[in-house]
């Protein structure tokens, strides 16, 4: 199992929403990558953003 | 309008841009009442501003720009309002309620994001747009500004929270919010099981 200072899936993903707002610090990048090589749901999230931020910008802008 | 002369052919042009306009407020305003005052008084000032239109811009985004400035009274006077009748605080604490109940108490997803099948293939077809704007109205009123604020016009979270006269911090929470609900409901609606390729 996961040390206890690990990420989970809770806190990964809103570290991945924050990114879109601000830079995150080098211990956050360096924990979610940890994250992100175990959890295939948070990989999923994370391309779900991407596709949120490309959909909402062709939705509008056409 | 029908009091001004129609003599310039771009008269046309400009009421041609309503439809997108009212998209355009309707998901800043979330009020159609709201949204066509604002277009209209956008459009009155266009059409009294059209000398001035030089052409450098094109006209759709001449009049976002009018619009934008309409858009941002409206929301001054609703907030102020609304800030008489509630605390952003408040809202934030159920944010963080709905935020706990996707995750259990270990914090793993209790609905965990699935692989979306082919998703660009998804923007080419009519019904996905559908999809998205239901589920784009399905979120709360705030969360749906915010993250059109943030994700369609890309403005500074900053000038978004001083706007929504909340903290940098129960911003983030709003737009994660956002982000999950339009995830969720993009999934059970489009991408879940069998429904992957609009059929």
């Amino acid at each position: 199992m996961a040390p206890e200072d690990d990420l989970n899936c809770r806190q990964a993903s809103r570290l991945l929403s924050l990114a879109g707002e601000r830079a995150l610090t080098e211990g956050e990048v360096r924990a979610l990558r940890l994250h992100l090589d175990e959890c295939l749901m948070c990989v999923n999230f994370e391309s779900q953003l991407r596709f949120l931020h490309k959909a909402a910008k062709r939705y509008f802008h056409g | 309008m029908s009091d001004l002369p129609v003599t310039d052919p771009r008269l046309a042009d400009i009421e041609a841009q309503r439809p997108y306009l009212m998209r355009y407020a309707m998901a800043q305003l979330r009020d159609s009442l709201l949204a066509e005052e604002a277009v209209q008084e956008a459009l009155l000032a266009a059409v009294e501003g059209l000398a001035s239109f030089q052409g450098h811009s094109t006209l759709r985004t001449w009049l976002t720009s009018i619009l934008r400035f309409k858009i941002a009274d409206q929301q001054r006077r609703v907030v102020q309002e609304r800030s008489r009748m509630e605390t952003g605080d408040a809202d934030s604490q159920d944010d963080e309620a709905w935020l706990d109940a996707l995750f259990d108490e270990t914090g793993h997803w209790r609905d965990p994001p699935q692989a979306w099948a082919n998703p660009e293939a998804a923007l080419e077809q009519r019904r996905f747009w559908e999809t998205f704007e239901r589920c784009l109205e399905r979120l709360p009123a705030r969360g749906g500004r915010v993250f059109f604020k943030r994700e369609v016009m890309g403005e500074d979270t900053d000038d978004i929270c001083r706007a929504e006269g909340i903290s940098a911090s129960n911003c983030w929470v709003i737009l994660h919010r956002a982000r999950l609900g339009l995830r969720s409901c993009l999934e059970l609606h489009w991408f879940g099981t069998g429904t992957a390729d609009g059929a």
